[in-house]
Order: C-alpha cells, then sequence, then structure tokens
C-alpha cells in the first residue's frame, strides 16, 4: 500500500476518526471519557498550505499526518509540518504579553495583562504620531508561520503610515509578480509560491519539459513541490536544473547548469538570443500575441500609438511596420490579416527614429552568444546549448524562476527574462505551460491572502513619503517601503527619523542584510514591539513582547486549486492570540485613544470593500465564507471542499475567450495592449509616476526604468577588476535546506538534532588551498564582517563558489550574542547600494567571501542531540481564547 | 509465505527526510536516536560531471535476521507477517541484536533500556492503516507490502521493473528483503553506518 492509495483506506473509515462515527466511538471507547478528534487543518510552517489530519485528544494535539484530500500535497508532510507538535508545545513559547524591565538586551522581563500591552503600544504609537507623524511608526512583517501577510499593511494604511517593509519582498518574490504582472498580467511560475498549479494534476498536464531556474521543490517545499516535480519526472518530463548547488533537483536533472552566483540575466540572455538566433520561437504567437511587432519611438521609449482608445476594455491602437506596403500601418486590436508586419528593423516615422520591440530585444541580447554566457557563468557552452532544446524542443515546456535571483540587485531583470523565455516559445495558457490564469473561489479580495490591505485609507500626502518610494516604485505592487531606505532613515535622520517598530517575524537580525547595522539602528529607536511565537534574537531588543499562535492555533481560510480548505484551531494555548486578530486589537485601542481613521475602521459603511475591523476571527471568516452561503463554523465542518470540479477550474486560452465588453474581440491578456509585454513599456510610466500602482503621480525616479532585461555583474564579483577577488576570493550563495523555513524553526529538537548548524559548502579543491578539512569548523568573512559554518568538503559546487545556509541560535538568546552572530550569513550581506532600480532589492547572495579554518564552534552553541532536551514539549492545558 | 517489507523507488526519493521525523512523531523515539535514517549516496564523479541519489533504511527484514538468532530472551522474533519484532518485556537491553545487525538499525529506547527497531509500524497496520514514513513520504517514494503475494503493490512494481535496476543492501547471508529501485544512477554498495549526514557529525559522534 502506497501513501496515494492511501484515500481508499480513509474511504474505508480504517482510520480512527476519520468518516466513522463507529470508529470514533470505539477509539473513544478504549478509556473510557477521552474525547478523540481529527481535525482537517492545514499546515503552515512554511508559506505553503499542505492539508494535515491532526489528532486532538481531550484537547491537546498528539500526532499529525497529510491530508490525502489536498490536492497539491496530497497527503505527504515533510519534517517541518510534522514538527508542528514540538513547535506548539515548546517550552519556550511567548505564553503571555510580557513588558522589559531591564536595560535592553537584558533579557529581563515582567508579564503583563493584554490590556496594558495594547494600552501602552497604542499609547506610544499615539504620542509618536502627534509629535513626530505618522510615518515615524514603522511595522514589518516576515516568514514563519506567518498566517497572512496583508495585516500589516492594512494596519499601516489605516494607521496612516507608509512604512512597512519585509525583508522578503524585493528580495522574495516580488520581482517576480512585479515582471509577470506587468508581462502578461497572470500568476508567475513560482513553485515555492504554491503556483504553477497546472503541474499539480500529473496525469492530466502535457508538460514535456520543465525548468527549474534558482528553484529546489525537493528541498523548498518537498511535500507540495518536491513530490509533484518527482511525479513528472516519473511520468518522463525532462528537467533542466539551473542552481549553483547539486541539489538534489539538480541530482535528477537530464542537464544541470552549476551556474556562478548572481550571473543568471546573463544567461538568460543568452537562451533568448538563441532562441531568436535559430527561429526556435512560436513565430505567430510572437507576432499575434506580443508587443515585439509595435514600433518604439528610440527617444520617448514609448510605443507609437496613432489612436488611444480612452477605454479601459478597449486597449489603443499601435504601429506596425508593414512590410507589404513598406510603411507605417495601425493595428487595430488585436490583428488585421491585411498587415505583414516587420519583426525586425529601424524605421523613420514621421521623422522619429523608430525601432520594432523585436528589433530592441535583438539588440539587447546580441552580445550574448553561448560563448560569451560560458564565460561569464562559469559553465560549458555545450551544455547550455544542450539545456535550451531540452526547453525548446519538448513542449510544451515551462520555466519555473525561484527565489535565488530575488536576491541580488539583478532582481527584476532577471524575471523579466525569465518571462521572456516562456512567452518566446508560446508558453501561456495553452495546457501544459506554467502561465495559467485558472478560476478561483471568488472568496478573497487580495492575492493569496484574505485581509484586505485597504490601500486607499493611506492619505496621499502620507503615501508620498514612503522611505524609497521615489526610487523604488515598483514596491508599489504591494504598498511596502524600502527596508535599505528605512535603515538609512534611522541611522541618518534623513528625510526624517523613525522612531518606533512593531515587527511581527522570525527574527529579523536573522533575516536582513548586514545585521550589525540593524543593531546599530535599534539603538536609535523609541519603542519596538515584537510579536512572534517565541522569543527571538530581535526580541531581546524590543519593549514589549506579544505571544502570537502557533498554526495549530489559528484558523485561516486558505485556496488550494480548485478547493477551499479550513486551517483550523485544534487547540489553544496560554494567552497567545491570531495575529490577524492583534492588528485590529491594536486598531481599536488607538481609535479609543483619538485616532479617527483607526476608529472609522470599525464603520462598516464607512469601510465598505476595505471591510471594517473585526473582534473575532469567527467574525472575519464569516465574511469571506458568507460567499459560498456558509458561515465560518459550517465550513469549517465540511472543509476542504472543491468549490469547481478541476476541468472547470483550468482555464486555457483565457486571452482566447470572447469578450463583450470589447465588441466579442478576443480578451487578450490583463496588460494596457492586451498583448504579451515583452517590450515592457509600463516600466516607463512606472519609473516616472508609480502608476498603475500609486492612486497619485509620484515624482520620477532618477532614471527610467529599463523596458528590457540587461545584465549587472555583481559589484563584488569574481572577476579581476572588481577590486575584492584578491582578498575575498569566493562567491557565496544560499539556498534552502529541508529542515527549516527562513529563520523558523531553529529551536526544534527533531529538526536541530539532524542539522545544528550551517553547512558551508566547498569544493576540494578551495578547501584544500584555503586548509579547510571536512567536517571543520570555518570562518566565514566578507567586507562587512565574519561569522562561522562547518565546511563540507563536495564535489556539488564550483571551485569559485560557496554555499552557505542562514541560521541562528536559540540556544544563545540570554549571552551578549543574542543568537545571532555566531553562524549568520547575514552578518556578511550587503544592505547598501547598488539596489535593483525598480525594487530596491539588495545583494543577499553573489558577493565575495574568504573562508579560513577556525579554532572550533563558537560558544554555547548546542550540536549533541541531547543538548536539546530543554527544549523538548511540555505538557500543558489548553485554554480559552483570549477575551479582550 | 508472508513477507511484509519494505521497497523504496530511489528515483522518486528526494531526501528530505520527512521520514524521519514521522517516524519519531508515530513511534516517540528518543533524541538522538532514530528507527530510519536517510543517506545522502554521493555527489560520486568530478565536478560537474556528478551522480548522487539518496538511500532511506530501516530495518530489512531480513529472510535470517542476525539479531533474532543472537537474542538470548527470544524477545527478537519474525512475527506471522515476516516483520521482525522486539517483545520489550522479554528484553533484557543486552545489546547483542544490535551489535548483530550489519546495517546498525536497531537502537535502544534509552529510557525502558530495550531493543528498539522499525515495526513498520505494527499499531497502525492493526488499524487499516500505513507506516507512517510510508503515509507522508513526500517522494511517494515508500512502498510496502507482502512479497510473498504476486498480487501485492510491491511484487507488481518488482515485476514491472527490469531487474537490473533493483538492488539490495550488501548480503551477509541474512538475507535482506528490501528492495531498492534505482534506474537513472549506478549503485553505490555502501553500508548505512558509513554515512554521516551532517558534516558536524563527521568527526564521531551521532551518525543519523
Amino acid at each position: 500500500m502506497t501513501a496515494a492509495s492511501y484515500p481508499s483506506a480513509i474511504r474505508m473509515g480504517k482510520i480512527p476518526g476519520l468518516g466513522s462515527p463507529g470508529l470514533v466511538k470505539k477509539a473513544a471507547a478504549e478509556k473510557q471519557g477521552d474525547d478523540v478528534r481529527v481535525i482537517k487543518t492545514a499546515c503552515r510552517a512554511c508559506i505553503a498550505n499542505c492539508g494535515v489530519l491532526a489528532t486532538v485528544k481531550n484537547g491537546r494535539v498528539v500526532s499529525l499526518r497529510g491530508n490525502p484530500e489536498d490536492p497539491m500535497s496530497k497527503g505527504r508532510m515533510c519534517a517541518k509540518g510534522l514538527s508542528g507538535i514540538q513547535a506548539l508545545y515548546h517550552p519556550n513559547r511567548n505564553k503571555y504579553p510580557m513588558k522589559r524591565v531591564g536595560p535592553r538586551g537584558s533579557g529581563q522581563w515582567k508579564r503583563i495583562s493584554w490590556e496594558e500591552a495594547l494600552d501602552t503600544t497604542a499609547k506610544k504609537l499615539m504620542e509618536t504620531r502627534e509629535k513626530y507623524g505618522a510615518e515615524t511608526v514603522f511595522c514589518s512583517t516576515g516568514g514563519g508561520g506567518n498566517p497572512e501577510i496583508w495585516s500589516i499593511a492594512r494596519f499601516c494604511n489605516i494607521f496612516g503610515t507608509p512604512n512597512w517593509f519585509e525583508p522578503g519582498c524585493a528580495q522574495c518574490y516580488l520581482p517576480r509578480v512585479l515582471a509577470y504582472t506587468m508581462m502578461y498580467g497572470g500568476v508567475d511560475p513560482s513553485i515555492a509560491d504554491s503556483n504553477a498549479l497546472e503541474l499539480y494534476f500529473p496525469d492530466d498536464t502535457p508538460i514535456k519539459a520543465l525548468v527549474l531556474w534558482g528553484t529546489g521543490p525537493a528541498w523548498s517545499c518537498p511535500a507540495s513541490g518536491g513530490g509533484m516535480v518527482a511525479d513528472l519526472r516519473a511520468r518522463g518530463v525532462k528537467t533542466v536544473v539551473v542552481d549553483p548547488r547539486f541539489t538534489p533537483d539538480a541530482a535528477k536533472a537530464d542537464v544541470w547548469l552549476p551556474i556562478r552566483p548572481g550571473s543568471d540575466v546573463a544567461l538568460q540572455l543568452a537562451w533568448i538570443r538563441y532562441i531568436l538566433d535559430n527561429k526556435l520561437y512560436d513565430a505567430d504567437f510572437v507576432m499575434k500575441w506580443t508587443n515585439l511587432p509595435y514600433l518604439v519611438d528610440v527617444e520617448t521609449k514609448m510605443l507609437l500609438r496613432p489612436e488611444k482608445s480612452g477605454n479601459p476594455d478597449q486597449p489603443d491602437t499601435f504601429m506596425v511596420w508593414d512590410k507589404k506596403t513598406n510603411s507605417p500601418q495601425p493595428l487595430e486590436y488585436p490583428w488585421n490579416d491585411a498587415l505583414d508586419p516587420a519583426l525586425e528593423g529601424v524605421f523613420t516615422v514621421d521623422g522619429r527614429r523608430c525601432k520594432t520591440g523585436w528589433q530592441l530585444l535583438w539588440e539587447r541580447v546580441e552580445e550574448y552568444t553561448l560563448e560569451k554566457a560560458a564565460e561569464v557563468c562559469w559553465l560549458d557552452a555545450g551544455k547550455i546549448e544542450e539545456a535550451i532544446h531540452v526547453f525548446t524542443d519538448n513542449l510544451p515546456s515551462g520555466l519555473s524562476i525561484g527565489v535565488a535571483t530575488d536576491q541580488t540587485p539583478n532582481s527584476v531583470q532577471a524575471a523579466m527574462a525569465a518571462a521572456t523565455i516562456d512567452l518566446l516559445m508560446g508558453n501561456v495558457e495553452r495546457p501544459g505551460a506554467l502561465l495559467q490564469r485558472f478560476r478561483t473561489s471568488g472568496c478573497f479580495d487580495m492575492p493569496n491572502y484574505p485581509v484586505p490591505v485597504a490601500a486607499g485609507r493611506l492619505p496621499n500626502e502620507q503615501l508620498k513619503k514612503r522611505l524609497g518610494g521615489r526610487a523604488h516604485k515598483g514596491l508599489g505592487i504591494w504598498w511596502a517601503g524600502h527596508p535599505s531606505s528605512i535603515l538609512e532613515a534611522i541611522l541618518t535622520g534623513e528625510p526624517y527619523q523613525p522612531r518606533v517598530w512593531i515587527d511581527r517575524s522570525g527574527n529579523k537580525l536573522g533575516a536582513t542584510a548586514d545585521s550589525q547595522r540593524w543593531e546599530q539602528a535599534i539603538q536609535k529607536l523609541d519603542f519596538i514591539v515584537h510579536v512572534y511565537m517565541y522569543p527571538t534574537s530581535f526580541s531581546a531588543y524590543a519593549d514589549i513582547l506579544i505571544p502570537a499562535e502557533e498554526w495549530l492555533e489559528t484558523d485561516m481560510l486558505v485556496e488550494t486549486c480548485n478547493t477551499l480548505v479550513a486551517r483550523q484551531q485544534c487547540t489553544h494555548l496560554w494567552e497567545t492570540m491570531d495575529e490577524t486578530l492583534f492588528w485590529s486589537k491594536l486598531a481599536k485601542r488607538c481609535g479609543e485613544l483619538g485616532h479617527e481613521a483607526c476608529a472609522k475602521a470599525f464603520d462598516a459603511d464607512y469601510m465598505g470593500h476595505d471591510l471594517p475591523y473585526w473582534d473575532s476571527m469567527e467574525e472575519f471568516l464569516d465574511h469571506w465564507v458568507n460567499r459560498l452561503g456558509m458561515s465560518w463554523k459550517e465550513f469549517a465542518a465540511k472543509a476542504p471542499i472543491e468549490y469547481l470540479p478541476k476541468e472547470q477550474w483550468r482555464s486555457y486560452y483565457v486571452y482566447q475567450q470572447p469578450d463583450p465588453k470589447n465588441g466579442g474581440k478576443p480578451a487578450g491578456f490583463p496588460t494596457p495592449s492586451k498583448k504579451c509585454e515583452l517590450y515592457v513599456e509600463s516600466m516607463i510610466t512606472l519609473g516616472r509616476t508609480g502608476r498603475p500602482f500609486s492612486p497619485i503621480d509620484l515624482e520620477p525616479a532618477d532614471q527610467d526604468y529599463d523596458p528590457l532585461p540587461y545584465y549587472l555583474e555583481p559589484v563584488e564579483s569574481p572577476l579581476p577588476d572588481s577590486g575584492v577577488a584578491e582578498e575575498y576570493p569566493l562567491a557565496l550563495t544560499g539556498g534552502r535546506v529541508p529542515y527549516y523555513h527562513h529563520n523558523t524553526l531553529r529551536n526544534i529538537p527533531w529538526l536541530r538534532e539532524m542539522y545544528p548548524a550551517p553547512e558551508l559548502w566547498i569544493h576540494p579543491n578551495a578547501a584544500e588551498k584555503y586548509g579547510i578539512e571536512d567536517g571543520g569548523w570555518v570562518w566565514v568573512e566578507s567586507k562587512r564582517g565574519r561569522t562561522q559554518a562547518v565546511a563540507k568538503v563536495t564535489q556539488g559546487i564550483n571551485p569559485g563558489t560557496v554555499y552557505m545556509e542562514r541560521f541562528w541560535n536559540p540556544e544563545t538568546l540570554n549571552t551578549p550574542t543574542h543568537g545571532w552572530k555566531e553562524m549568520n550569513v547575514n552578518m556578511l550581506t550587503k544592505s547598501t547600494a547598488p539596489f535593483n532600480d525598480v525594487v530596491g532589492t539588495y545583494t543577499l547572495r553573489a558577493f565575495q567571501v574568504r573562508v579560513t579554518k577556525a579554532d572550533g564552534a563558537p560558544d554555547g552553541v548546542w550540536l549533541d542531540p541531547e543538548d536539546f532536551r530543554p527544549w523538548l514539549p511540555t505538557p500543558v492545558q489548553p485554554t480559552e481564547e483570549v477575551r479582550i | 509465505m508472508k513477507q511484509l517489507t519494505f521497497v523504496v523507488d530511489l528515483d522518486r526519493c528526494i531526501g528530505c527526510k520527512g521520514c524521519q521525523v514521522a517516524c519519531k512523531l508515530e513511534n516517540t523515539v528518543a533524541l538522538g536516536e532514530g528507527r530510519n535514517k536517510v543517506c545522502t549516496i554521493g555527489p560520486n564523479g568530478i565536478y560537474p560531471d556528478l551522480q548522487m541519489y539518496f538511500l532511506p533504511v530501516m530495518c530489512q527484514q531480513c529472510e535470517n535476521p542476525s539479531c533474532v538468532q543472537v537474542c538470548p530472551t527470544g524477545a527478537c522474533y519474525k512475527d506471522e507477517d515476516g516483520v521482525i519484532q522486539v517483545d520489550q518485556s522479554l528484553c533484557m537491553g543486552c545489546g547483542s541484536c544490535k551489535r548483530a545487525c550489519p546495517y546498525e538499525m536497531i537502537h535502544s529506547n534509552k529510557e525502558l533500556r530495550v531493543a528498539d527497531k522499525c515495526t513498520l509500524c505494527v499499531q497502525a497496520r492493526r488499524d487499516g492503516d500505513v507506516p507512517a514514513c510510508v503515509r507522508n513520504c513526500s517522494g511517494s517514494a515508500l512502498y510496502y507490502g507482502d512479497l510473498g503475494d504476486p498480487d501485492s503493490e510491491v511484487s507488481k512494481l518488482l515485476s514491472a521493473t527490469d531487474p537490473s535496476h533493483i538492488y539490495q543492501l550488501r548480503d551477509f547471508g541474512n538475507g535482506p528483503t528490501t528492495r531498492y529501485i534505482l534506474r537513472h544512477d549506478d549503485w553505490v554498495d555502501v553500508l548505512p553506518q558509513d554515512c554521516v549526514e551532517h558534516s558536524v557529525h563527521r568527526k564521531g559522534g551521532r551518525k543519523l
């Protein structure tokens, strides 16, 4: 019997408590009075939402297993999720609100009531707003058990500060969301962000080749994406993996391209060049459904528009060069068979020099031959060619671009180039393609999470004060501020001095680049609140600690493919609170203290589409599932439910459907031209005005954003002219292991006993050169700092590259290091310019380090399994929800 | 004769080690101990021409189990399903079985001071369930079933597989019944105890 055939066992009622009242009774009868329930919930140990069956006995969660009804995880569950009980019952949970009673960093805390915690925080917020302006309050969030992201942005918008940030955003996922949104208007192909949903139906999808570029589903999301890729490989789908590390997916790939960290765009430009030069693209799709034949005024960088529509349902008419008449001709949407548009060429139209989008793209990629890419990227030209052919000769194919390219200033360009590669092949909205606009349940108004961000509630004069908002307008797609601009403002007081910080995340000192600078910044702040499930290094610097619920304590509505899932509260411990409720409580208290917008945020008529704030999670969730004609309680009892049969849910060729609002013409893509915009003209508008993401025109960025992808050599590069290679000879990259999500779970005995310290992967030749031995402790140093790791000497990495996993050490929380200095790769990363111009990405990977032998492990760190005994779960009785 | 055992499709194992945690959760296995383990085999070769695969190992349910032969109290026995069990009420914790197992797949329950090993989750199977590692396996690489029944899923899987792609751990005369399917890489004859998974344990200590 396999996991796949397991659902039959459930149907047969063989599992206690699963759809068989008789067996529940039997289980209960085993010991008189035991209350045993199996709750269908969803994990949140990472940002996937894998279906879980949680067995709860007398109010305590005693067992977890994957739920076979889940269309993505299919009953599989990974090490992170299965550790949920050790996380839930961890003895070091934040149990009650606390306030600091000693100096910052002293670790001296006193339990306080929820009333006092909210009151103290709200008073400080109001006082700061009054004295210095609401913009001097800033909030942040981050990965790890985050039930949803938008609560933080919503609170900021209503409170009136434009400054919330994530060390994710520009460094994680936002560049890809932005590029794919602007270029074709549908969902991006990130597997680790629970997209590429076409692939989760391996018996149905006709995909023949999958490129995993800077993503390793086997280790980033084993139970969903990892298993899915295994399913595809077993059905003969060919794979190409672009990754500096020899990961499990690389080991199983048909072609592995061990790229030099940070050089991805050079390789992508070579792929594009090769596809254009060898006419491997989908010629009909490129001509009819991309904007590459359209003429661009090379001076203004804008497309020629002989006619503007003025109607948002109808695109403007664009100009092409008609080869039949050898003249410029307007091309009315969607197409005109009478015309024969030129793809290539330089033309003069009304005295203006024009080129086709195609011509501009070709000029951009022309120098990137296979040989050039091989040299820049440390690859073999023959292997690059072989990889391209796996992708182009096995259609339909798809390219999933991962987080790797989001972590260098090339971020947006890499996402644009990845989209270009798929779109040139016509790999969009056809069966097998990753780029799809499948139907949704309609239960959400926001992407992925139900909390409405209420962006329109932020006063325009406050929006203009967003730190980094003028330079990096692409952050506007998530209404976010720029971490490094906030950091600089704290350190310099320019353009103003931020003063109060509310953070909800695992450990900002583990997650932000060049953490030492944040430690300096923290000293300048008046007041810090940390909301999380455990104290982390960041807590050591906070004034108030707020106890958040673990995922097994939370309720949330989740959409997974064609099903809706209820994450359900399986138990509740101590005085923890759902974070989605916390922000509401804080807004309420601010309203009571005289904040008008916060007070009005509870008024249903006033808030309208933005939804009034909620007094309980049930009230909040009722609102969304009411759209299904159910209450949350009714929904949770039935969930997961299939809201559409999979055949109806997978809507292909959406762009070809007739659009009644546009005279029955094909609907096209949700871009300004309704075509796939490979020449991303809207980048120009974005840089000059902030639109379409800003509701008002903002001051222009210093320079126009580039409408085409371009390659920036890493600022600290191994090339001799970078000036750092001599002293710091090795290029560093990062990447996942399957035991942790971001900075989470370093306090879990089952996971730490397997992976107690970060490994530093180094090639045997480099190891020999620098005197490093396998299993030995090393120092890793950059221009900014140094930290420690354990050397893994392996052939699975280029001799010029090293890999290091992120880490922090909860066991040294109460020492002078507060746990974040011993083994933290972000002691080395770079928070300063160059940034990606569009979104402000800094340098988390692809910079130079040196590695030297260390005398031994850092003081106080735990390495032996027995060391973790103090963190084993503590039995505890469930408690009632906090009511305030 | 009934012989329940694992068949592992190594082309599907993605090295996530979820099975190790699944086992610990299901069977309340102590810190530092484990009834199963995923070994990383490789990378072998010279960069960038490499091979690597992951090898989940657990009790191999041997035909002639040395652990049963050496047990002085009869605590260690092969049950009617062909599964090697330890009757912990009879075990005196002498460690003979642990020393006898050629794959070091018997561990200690430190609290009860008795031998502890994979039972193919006997308690789950009694309820019609499957072993915890199987049901949670992220790669769907783990199968279990009766090799003695030609119609079982594992028997069918093996008969549908090219025999040259079917492997077993080194046989010391004990006749391991666990079968490994490996189509795309070269099989490496290695014993689980020789695989150190985290570099920090390279110089001794825990091998999980």
